[in-house]
């Protein structure tokens, strides 16, 4: 989850989240160097002693600034579009889950084996238990294996949501009437939280999604249990 | 020589309020903003027309003397032609004034200002914040983050020592 005045993305949970932060990284190097390059040469122009401003032509400049600009365009460009490409490799899941976006509230099928169907709602303010995290914990949370590839099919029941997890680097708008996929991996067994992306109603910011990553073994154990309790 | 004669062209040009006449149509007023001005600037360093549009008899005896040789001039009287060419020197034009001061202190008065809405506002306006930000509480929330292992990587996670329950030196 964040953290208070976090200002970077969370730890990444998953391949590609790792892929995008470090491009993030890459890029945003550039763009501080280039913000710090560029506010060097206006404090310079503004201090400097100079009259003579009035300069014509200069073919040497004008060729550094065109080529370099395009050299470091290519150089945020090819990272951009491998990761580009990277999100688009054919998946092979061993699991798909459905997640419904409901106003206001989330709900799993795990049709794949068994019938299993639940709703999320959040744990409002005052239900939390000491230690629980305000506006982000909800009553069942979406329990996935680790190291397993996932499809999440997300669509809604009545208006537009978007199930979105920022650890897992997952961001999908639940359009009603279409099914949009998307697929990632959990490198690391944890709690990952994330919160409805699309402007849905009064209760918009207060619809979280929790994905639980945990052992094949307790997965099992869990879908059993849901089961019974259904 | 030459300069003196053609300041002193352009001088009767922008003196003169003469009318443009058009083709047929009758006569348009010159507007002022078409006419030269007179302009301090540092990296103008001869404006369009002489500062003194209108010399005083003493000051165009001066300007006779100029046609002659510059080493007969004696100082003041070079610096009486400079102050009818120019307003300002490179040296007035460029010093800084006062007013830096004005600005940063009505900015700190609006800030202050701000400031005390701010804090009328949260005692009067806002309600209490929710009962997660005690003290207490962000405790367990920490540990409860630290339990979770969350941000292993680089955030809260990484910078615990396990081993010996307290944050790593």
């Amino acid at each position: 989850m964040a953290q208070y005045t976090q200002l970077g993305l969370q730890d990444a949970a998953s391949p590609l989240m790792e892929e995008l932060l470090h491009f993030h990284d890459h890029a945003l190097m550039i763009i501080t160097l280039i913000s710090a390059f560029v506010l060097y040469i206006i404090l310079t122009m503004v201090t400097a002693k100079t009259t003579d401003k009035y300069i014509l032509d200069s073919q040497e400049v004008e060729i550094i600034w065109t080529v370099l600009p395009a050299i470091i365009l290519v150089l945020i460009a090819l990272p951009s579009l491998r990761i580009l490409y990277l999100l688009d490799e054919i998946n092979d899941p061993h699991l798909t889950i459905k997640a419904m976006g409901h106003q206001w509230y989330w709900s799993y099928e795990y049709t794949d084996y068994e019938d299993l169907g639940f709703d999320s709602y959040m744990v409002p303010t005052q239900d939390l238990t000491p230690g629980q995290f305000r506006l982000l914990e909800a009553d069942h949370r979406m329990v996935i294996p680790v190291e397993s590839p996932i499809r999440v099919l997300v669509s809604a029941e009545d208006v537009l949501h978007s199930w979105a997890v920022p650890s897992l680097g997952v961001k999908m708008d639940a359009v009603p009437g279409r099914l949009n996929q998307v697929a990632f991996v959990a490198s690391r067994p944890g709690v990952f939280f994330g919160q409805c992306s699309e402007i849905c109603g009064a209760n918009h910011s207060f619809m979280p999604i929790v994905v639980e990553a945990v052992p094949l073994e307790h997965f099992e154990n869990w879908s059993s249990l849901m089961l019974e309790d259904a | 020589m030459l300069a003196t004669r053609a300041l002193r062209l352009i001088g009767k040009r922008a003196i003169s309020t003469s009318v443009c006449a058009r083709g047929g149509h009758g006569v348009a007023k010159v507007e002022d903003y078409t006419l030269p001005v007179y302009l301090d600037r540092q990296d103008v360093p001869l404006p369009e027309i002489s500062y003194v549009q209108k010399l005083s008899p003493e000051q165009k005896s001066l300007k006779e003397k100029e046609k002659g040789a510059w080493a007969a001039l004696s100082l003041d009287e070079k610096l009486a032609l400079y102050r009818i060419s120019f307003e300002k020197s490179y040296a007035e034009m460029n010093q800084g004034s006062d007013e830096w001061k004005s600005v940063i202190g009505g900015v700190f008065i609006f800030i202050g200002l701000t400031g005390l809405i701010v804090l009328w506002q949260r005692k009067y306006v806002y309600g209490p914040v929710p009962h997660t930000f005690d003290d207490e509480y962000k405790q367990k929330e920490l540990q409860r983050m630290l339990d979770m292992r969350m941000n292993p990587v680089q955030g809260i996670s990484a910078d615990w020592d396990y081993e010996n329950k307290q944050w790593k030196k």
